[in-house]
């Protein structure tokens, strides 16, 4: 299970991405996309981020998993493709030599942070 | 208020692997990270390609991976090589090697004096996968006990390793194993990975491994 040190990783990447003025306390969302490669289970990651956003300065923040889908290219032919299954073989020329465009890799992609206006005129419903 | 972002979750994590991969480059260490289920056979491996690279004169280090226990480094001991032991224990008991590990482990080595070092990873098909640790070639060992479906179930390993040590080729005639069904599963998550059979227990194959380690020490990092 490498849900725990991916959801450290996503902390350690929101404290380094907050401007300096924000307080990591008003963070509310965490946004993230997660390629389907990377065999991250998206409830895995929300729980242990739930688990440790106490001790890790974002209490009030809840993480938000975007899965994306695996998407190729034949290196011989340029053939571009999706795969559903774990079969990367170009549907049109049967070759194997194939890159991953996109579907691999954890991606820090927003934040939303409580304004201080809102929390000024004591407006806490953040739904 | 909105603020949108990007930025790779892992940025951290593979800058310590690249200031690992920067020593290796400076000190021409060869860096291989091996990967595997528990039990497919790495440790195995470790006892047969050390004593195998050292007859041709290369010196070798490993980096033991471990959750917890010192019973893999206790197995190498006696092969006179550095052996440093990693757990992540004290770390959480990660199912993998950080780079940040990897870079703690580094420090009890004289690099300066390593042609090859191994790092043998927490033994484990999916988590190991994600992280690059500064390695110049990964390895993944698959023996044939685990059946014909491991590659496309954890297709990550196999996509991101050079080539599979196809191990316990001895155990095949006790079997119900399609050895071909393997490779050709292999080859669907990875066109190009290099598939060698081997018995790192009887030493089957070991060759041909040592011979590829050489080529791919002197070829392009």
């Amino acid at each position: 299970m490498h849900e725990l040190y991916i959801a450290e990783c996503i902390m350690k990447s929101v404290a380094a991405s907050l401007p300096g003025d924000v307080p990591s306390d008003s963070v509310r969302e965490v946004r993230v996309q997660v390629g389907q490669l990377d065999a991250v289970i998206p409830d895995t990651l929300i729980f242990v981020f739930d688990a440790i956003k106490g001790k890790s300065g974002l209490p009030n923040a809840n993480l938000s998993v975007e899965q994306i889908d695996v998407k190729c290219r034949c290196r011989a032919c340029t053939h571009e493709f999706g795969i559903e299954l774990p079969v990367f073989v170009c549907p049109q020329c049967g070759g194997g030599d194939v890159e991953v465009l996109h579907g691999r890799g954890i991606l820090l992609t927003g934040i939303t942070v409580e304004n201080e206006e809102a929390k000024e005129d004591g407006n806490s419903d953040h739904s | 208020m909105e603020i949108p972002i990007i930025r790779d979750v892992l940025e951290e994590s593979n800058l310590r692997a690249q200031e690992n991969r920067a020593l290796f480059d400076k000190h021409g260490v060869f860096a291989v990270n091996i990967m595997s289920s528990p039990g497919s056979g790495k440790t195995t491996l470790l006892q047969k390609t050390i004593p195998a690279l050292k007859e041709r004169g290369f010196s070798c280090a490993v980096i033991e991976g471990d959750i917890t226990s010192t019973i893999d480094s206790e197995r190498l001991q006696p092969l006179g090589v550095p052996v440093v032991q990693a757990n992540t224990e004290p770390f959480g008991g990660d199912c993998h090697l950080g780079s940040h590990l990897v870079q703690a482990a580094l420090k009890h080595l004289d690099l300066s004096a390593i042609d090859f070092l191994f790092i043998e990873n927490i033994g484990n098909l999916v988590c190991p996968a994600e992280f690059y640790l500064g390695e110049n070639r990964r390895v993944v060992v698959l023996s044939l006990p685990e059946g014909e479906d491991k590659p496309l179930k954890y297709p990550l390993m196999f996509r991101e390793c050079s080539v599979c040590l196809l191990n316990k080729m001895d155990l095949a005639p006790h079997l119900e194993v399609d050895v071909e069904r393997i490779k050709s599963n292999i080859r669907k998550t990875n066109g190009q990975i290099a598939i060698l059979p081997m018995s790192a227990k009887t030493g089957e194959g070991i060759d041909q491994w040592i011979a590829w380690l050489l080529r791919a020490r002197n070829g392009p990092r």
